[in-house]
């Protein structure tokens, strides 16, 4: 079949998503695609459902940081409802997940440079002190840490917690 | 929305021990989503959190703005009103947890609560007379979104259906009223525009949803007034004197 002249072809919308994920959980571009058709079934319907089209372009998920990006693409005008199909994404395989758009493109190109940051910090392990008990921890970029407790892991940044280290210093 | 706008935006979460994040990683993120500050659901009974920073240290270390509230958790009006007592003068904002007719109908009525939180919540109801009380005492009805972002099927049906009933009675009554997505932890954390782009799916104006989300700071700054010493009655207040005017 011959392609579409070009004042035919659908509009698209490129959304720029964040991914975040508590450790010890993965994810890959056909299970997060199938999570997004999903949640935009159970909210849109059928109809709204293909309307909308949510598909995904560009997907990576970093192992190590537990943190990915993706570029989804919608139709044009049914951005904002390729918005509400994303933020009812909250479980993928009984493991929650956060996601956040960071921003929207009319390219994948501009998509990309504007918002797409490249690869995070990688997650590093230690030991942590927090609510005065030695913990597992892993940190992750910036602040952030996350911090296995008996109730599963606890997101925490480094406000909440007390480092090996800095606290040898402390009682030194 | 404008950019100037976001700093408006205000999200209310428990934080850990309840939460499954603490209050400084929940404050980090909802900055990232463009949220200009976030109300503290601090659980009375479980308040000797562990480790975890307080709203003064989160608001100088994340830029953003941390809400001193407490929600009371109890099933019986009685208790409720001890717990008030207690900690109304303590904390920033007050929340009632609703969810059976009797606890929504002492929350309406009671000016010293400002929300009435998942006033729909298992068996939970609201009609004309607690609309009708809760517009007269000020006191904000809460959408809760949680169901809706984080359930499916049946449950989230009857969650749609139930906030539009209560949409239908506070438009009528014109009740005030929050919103909030109900985050326990980082990863629930949704931004305004996502929240408000969900709120159109499921009936609610856009900007009725942006709205409950900046009515949590317009409340934060009402109480922090008047809880901050210059605040005599309505109409007179301490000020300092300024020989040059």
């Amino acid at each position: 079949m011959c392609a579409l002249p070009k004042h035919l072809r659908p509009r698209w919308r490129y959304l720029a998503v964040g991914i975040e994920r508590p450790p010890d959980s993965s994810l890959d571009r056909r299970t997060f695609q199938r999570a997004l058709w999903a949640a935009a079934r159970e909210l849109l319907g059928d109809p709204g459902s293909a309307d909308c089209d949510p598909t995904v372009m560009r997907f990576r998920f970093d192992e190590e940081g537990r943190t990915g990006e993706a570029i989804v693409r919608v139709r044009r005008n049914e951005r904002e409802r390729g918005r509400a199909a994303l933020a009812c994404v909250s479980d993928i395989g009984d493991e929650p997940v956060g996601l956040h758009v960071r921003g929207t493109s009319g390219t994948i190109r501009s998509c990309e440079e504007r918002h797409l940051r490249g690869r995070s910090d990688s997650g590093s392990e230690m030991t942590v002190i927090f609510g005065g008990v030695d913990r597992p921890a892993r940190k992750r970029g910036g602040e952030r840490v996350d911090v296995h407790t008996e109730e599963g892991w606890v997101g925490a940044t480094a406000l909440d917690i007390e480092t090996e280290t800095s606290d040898r210093e402390q009682r030194e | 929305m404008t950019e100037a706008d976001r700093d408006v935006f205000y999200e209310a979460v428990s934080a850990y021990p309840n939460g499954r994040s603490t209050a400084a990683r929940l404050a980090l993120t909802a900055r990232e989503q463009g949220y200009g500050g976030v109300v503290l659901r601090t659980d009375p009974d479980r308040e000797t959190a562990v480790g975890p920073a307080n709203p003064t240290e989160i608001a100088d270390a994340d830029g953003i703005d941390a809400v001193d509230g407490v929600e009371i958790r109890t099933d019986s009006p009685g208790s409720a009103s001890g717990a008030l007592g207690e900690h109304r003068a303590e904390h920033t904002l007050v929340i009632l947890a609703g969810g059976t007719g009797e606890m929504n109908r002492f929350a309406a009525e009671e000016p010293r609560i400002d929300v009435l939180a998942r006033p729909m919540a298992g068996r939970g109801d609201v009609d004309h007379v607690v609309a009708r009380a809760a517009a007269r005492n000020g006191v904000r009805i809460e959408f809760d979104f949680s169901s809706v972002l984080r359930t499916s099927g049946g449950r989230r049906v009857r969650a749609v259906s139930d906030l539009r009933k209560l949409r239908e009675l506070v438009g009528k009554y014109d009740v005030p009223y929050v919103v909030s997505a109900g985050a326990g932890s980082h990863l629930e954390l949704r931004a305004p525009r996502e929240l408000a782009a969900v709120g159109e799916v499921i009936g609610f104006p856009r900007e009725a949803v942006l709205e409950g989300l900046s009515e949590w700071g317009r409340l934060a700054a009402r109480n922090r007034d008047l809880q901050g010493g210059s605040f005599i009655e309505p109409g007179v207040r301490v000020e300092s004197y300024d020989e040059e005017s």
